[in-house]
């Protein structure tokens, strides 16, 4: 469906800059303080709980996106699944303070900082042109678990099966990495 | 408005790309490998409400999918590495260098 950006885009650019959503703009800049805080912290287990938080402020974002089943399954899939394991992983090693290992000195990360930091603005410029309306009227029952399901075991059942098989792997391939012996 | 979604979306990406390429303990990684792909995750919602379609959420979660298998086998290789190097600083891990 084409989207008429005629006159109307030019109003649109002129209240840019005024309407954010409140609720958007806290939970995402929870996500994002967050995410910093993963990759800022010394302790693993401090960056996993980071981890979580930035994980349950973006399943608020995804609820204001309009997709609700995607929230519920991200908070049970990220927070549910990858998050223990990730906890677990970290208790079974058991490290301690000297054998988390040494950090890049400072002069390195700060240069590493700077590149992503650039990367940011290639990405972030000419995302921000784009102001396509996010009111624009969705089918009913847009986002739900009928039409997601719909949508994935017509059109994408083939792909349903790939994950399902990479899965499989997956369960092979740590049973067979993680096993001292068979 | 769609690009503060999408700001975040590259905002998470670059912060993810940092926490790969600063940080030198494997956990940390992996974690960061996760933030990216939540970004990612972020800007196909964005454009799925923007289109009014449920393909883009349809690969959000075989996003997940992937995500999932992804970090199961990355924390396995890395017991293995814990197991027989002891250590998970991915400096001290230079056999393969030559």
């Amino acid at each position: 469906m084409k989207r008429g950006r005629g006159p109307e885009t030019a109003a649109a650019v002129g209240e840019n800059r005024v309407s954010i959503d409140p609720v958007f703009a806290a939970a995402g800049g929870i996500s994002l303080v967050a995410a910093l805080g993963v990759v800022s912290l010394r302790s693993p287990v401090h960056a996993a709980i980071s981890m979580l938080v930035a994980f349950l402020g973006l399943a608020v974002v995804y609820l204001r996106l309009g997709a609700p089943f995607l929230a519920a399954i991200h908070v049970l899939v990220y927070t549910g699944a990858i998050l223990v394991l990730f906890l677990f992983v970290i208790m079974m090693l058991n490290l301690k303070p000297d054998e988390l290992g040494v950090e890049y000195p400072l002069k390195t990360r700060a240069l590493i900082a700077l590149l992503c930091g650039g990367l940011f603005a290639l990405l972030a410029l000419p995302l921000w042109q784009d102001n396509r309306s996010l009111e624009t009227p969705t089918p009913p029952g847009f986002g739900g678990v009928e039409t997601v399901g719909t949508a994935l075991f017509n059109d994408y059942a083939l792909a349903f099966e790939l994950i399902s098989v990479l899965i499989m792997v997956a369960v092979f391939g740590g049973v067979l990495l993680a096993k001292r012996k068979l | 408005m769609i690009n503060h979604y999408l700001v975040l979306s590259a905002a998470l990406f670059a912060i993810g790309t940092f926490g790969v390429l600063a940080r030198r303990n494997l956990l940390i990684i992996l974690m960061s490998v996760e933030i990216m792909l939540n970004g990612v995750n972020v800007a196909l919602l964005a454009f799925a409400r923007t289109f009014g379609s449920t393909h883009g959420q349809v690969f959000v979660l075989m996003v997940m999918g992937v995500a999932a298998a992804e970090v199961s086998i990355g924390l396995a290789i890395l017991i293995a590495v814990f197991r027989n190097r002891k250590t998970v600083d991915t400096g001290d891990l230079k056999s393969l260098q030559g």
